[in-house]
């Protein structure tokens, strides 16, 4: 289900500018461009973990950030799923413990059908050390979906995994898109994943958007 | 292992526990600032004192300037001994002592030392210009009692310029006595009273006291003290004739004038 | 031996206490000192050192002019009918201003090598400051605060020039280090070398601990 998303703020980081205007509606929109180009930064600014100079961040009816009305939630307060690029799993909690941080002890329901979802019921005990590539990518997101976050932040979730994993995990990401409707901010430079996941894509070079819309032609190869 | 070194931790808290009691109110116990050097005779005299009156005495030991900073900062005694007069002078100065019941409680003697196996047994004070004697210790005249004395009587002898550039200071009577003990200087100038102690090293020369410096062991009681009137029994039981025997047997000398 | 068994319980004893005591303080401040930017940042950590490199004696000095019944604090708690100097409270106040700067600073060194990443992660799943200190913070950095802890109590253990003059030599607040030091001035030789070895054995013990959390 399509939300409206409103990235438009400016957001400048050493001799780094980003500069986005964009107000789309869209369930997942994709990141895409170059590395340097910004997409992290903007996956950060809507997670809180950033603060742009000015602007307006907003997703479906909630307010992130609005320099005009002084508004600016913290990371705590936003309500997103971030699962950054290195994934960063706690070391010290086995998976289960990563997977219900954001929750506490949880109810049961809610834990198995995200465990469902990404089929991680064998390794619920397991310490972070011992998992694979695959796995660890699954109990990021798992922990970033036990919150029942009012939008996800991917980035480039697919990208470490090979070609196998990879044809693996995607349908898990498109189940997320399906049954549990959640809005995404997706990066990516990955055309065939785009084209399976997003209905909104946006641009980005050198901290601006040159293209974005609704047309996923706009992905043309490099 | 864990489980181990935190019961170890919490009966070493328990035990310490142990010695924390307190008399029930203060008339029952008397707080003694005393130097180091005086611990021996007086420990037994407050344990006599403690048996025959009952009253609770603690007895605070320290090298003389630090028990006098403790004093300048307030702390609650009732009994200041110091080893030399300079420090009492401080606390004098401060207005916290009250003059009317100070008295020189013992005094002392020096004496030259050597370790047990130098070739001499005796000498007198004009041997120290001897190359043999290149190495000299006693206590820093910068600070410590015994040295303050000694450098007095080797200047009254002479003999100051000459041990000046062979004396090596010690911080404490005691450290300078270690030092002749294991044969690290030819010799020192220390206290009788240490040199008793001491089984590595051998008197060789008393100075009389007659010609040496006067070694005062002021003894005073605080204008603040919490039991002031016991302060003045026990400092009036520290001159009585068990007192004396006890001093003199760890080889203080008592003077013979008491007030 | 009554005597020394007694000694050093009473010194483990006090130490342990003067470490469970500043580890809160230490831990605090280790945190802000290692996350937080604020003006007059330089001169707490400073202040904070400045046990580590003054004299002992000063410290004690210092302590005696603050503590000692003529001091703003002693005179307060005097008013009230409690004495600090020559009390195991004196040991444990030593103790405690000597140990704090070595734990803040291994504590300190623990907080910085907690990559934040995990910090800001734990916050977007909803963790605020305080959970994300507790769970997350801490638990990362406990290596760097034990380390802390058991460096501290090390030199809990051994410090002399300020507990002798907050705390003075009486039998009930001797500890292993100003009972060494008073055996030695009055000749019980046998007995300072006894309490000796005891004070050597136990800071081995600890700091090779210390080490080996630190280490890895």
């Amino acid at each position: 289900m399509a939300v409206p998303i409103i990235l438009d703020f400016t957001l400048q980081q050493g001799d780094f500018t980003l500069q986005l205007q964009e107000r789309i509606e869209a369930q997942v929109v994709v990141l895409f461009g170059p590395s340097g180009a910004g997409k992290t930064s903007v996956l950060e600014a809507v997670a809180g973990l950033r603060k742009p100079q000015c602007g307006v961040i907003k997703i479906g009816d909630t307010t992130l950030f609005d320099s005009n009305r002084e508004v600016d939630l913290q990371s705590s307060g936003r309500h997103v799923g971030y699962v950054p690029q290195d994934l960063v799993l706690f070391p010290h909690l086995n998976v289960k413990g990563n997977i219900l941080y954001g929750v506490g002890s949880g109810s049961g329901q809610e834990i198995d059908q995200v465990v469902g979802l990404l089929e991680l019921g064998d390794v619920l005990d397991r310490d972070i050390e011992g998992l694979s590539g695959g796995e660890r990518q699954r109990v990021a997101l798992a922990r970033a979906l036990m919150v029942s976050p009012a939008v996800l932040l991917l980035d480039e979730p697919l990208t470490a995994l090979d070609a196998d994993l990879r044809s693996r995990i995607l349908p898990y990401l498109e189940r997320i898109r399906d049954e549990l409707a959640t809005p995404m901010v997706y990066v990516s430079h990955d055309p065939s994943e785009i084209r399976a996941l997003a209905d909104a894509v946006i641009v980005l070079a050198a901290g601006r958007a040159v293209r974005s819309g609704p047309d996923l032609d706009l992905i043309t190869p490099a | 292992m864990y489980i181990r070194f935190i019961s170890i931790l919490v009966a070493s808290l328990a035990g310490a526990c142990a010695p924390l009691e307190r008399a029930d109110s203060v008339e029952d116990r008397l707080r003694v600032s005393a130097a180091v050097s005086l611990s021996e005779p007086l420990e037994k005299l407050a344990a006599s004192f403690q048996r025959d009156t009952g009253t609770l005495v603690e007895v605070n030991l320290g090298g003389s300037s630090t028990l006098a900073a403790q004093l300048l900062a307030g702390a609650a005694v009732d009994l200041f001994i110091s080893a030399d007069q300079l420090q009492m002078d401080r606390v004098i100065a401060a207005e916290l002592i009250d003059v009317t019941t100070m008295v020189s409680l013992v005094s002392n003697q020096l004496v030259f030392v050597v370790p047990t196996d130098h070739s001499i047994d005796e000498m007198v004070p004009s041997m120290l210009r001897a190359p043999e004697f290149g190495r000299i210790a006693m206590g820093d005249p910068a600070g410590v009692p015994a040295g303050v004395y000694a450098r007095r009587y080797l200047k009254s002898t002479g003999l100051w310029g000459v041990v000046a550039d062979r004396m090596v200071p010690a911080r404490s009577v005691r450290a300078a006595l270690a030092i002749v003990e294991i044969g690290a200087v030819d010799a020192g100038i220390v206290y009788r009273t240490d040199a008793r102690v001491s089984s590595g090293i051998k008197v060789v020369f008393e100075v009389p006291v007659q010609e040496g410096p006067a070694i005062v062991y002021p003894a005073a009681v605080l204008t603040e003290a919490p039991n002031s009137i016991a302060a003045k029994r026990l400092l009036g039981y520290l001159q009585g004739s068990l007192a004396k025997a006890v001093f003199e047997k760890a080889g203080f000398i008592v003077p013979r004038i008491r007030t | 031996m009554n005597d020394i068994a007694q000694v050093a319980f009473f010194t483990v004893g006090m130490a342990t206490l003067a470490t469970l005591v500043v580890l809160p303080l230490g831990v605090a401040l280790a945190w802000v000192l290692a996350r937080k930017q604020f003006p007059g940042r330089a001169v707490l950590e400073t202040l904070i050192s400045l046990p580590l490199v003054l004299p002992p004696v000063a410290t004690g000095l210092l302590l005696i002019a603050i503590l000692g019944r003529r001091g703003p604090l002693g005179w307060f708690l005097a008013q009230m009918g409690v004495e600090v100097m020559f009390t195991w409270l004196a040991v444990v106040v030593a103790m405690s201003v000597m140990a704090l700067p070595l734990l803040v600073r291994s504590a300190r060194s623990g907080f910085e090598q907690v990559d934040r990443r995990y910090e800001q992660i734990a916050a977007t799943l909803g963790a605020g400051p305080v959970r994300v200190f507790l769970t997350i913070s801490l638990p990362l950095a406990r290596r760097g605060l034990l380390a802390g802890a058991l460096l501290g109590f090390s030199r809990a253990l051994g410090e002399f020039g300020a507990t002798i003059m907050v705390a003075g030599s009486l039998p009930s607040t001797r500890t292993i280090a100003v009972a060494i030091y008073t055996y030695t001035e009055t000749g019980q030789q046998a007995a300072a070398g006894l309490l000796l070895v005891v004070s050597a054995t136990i800071a081995f013990g600890a700091l090779m601990l210390s080490n080996r959390l630190a280490a890895t």
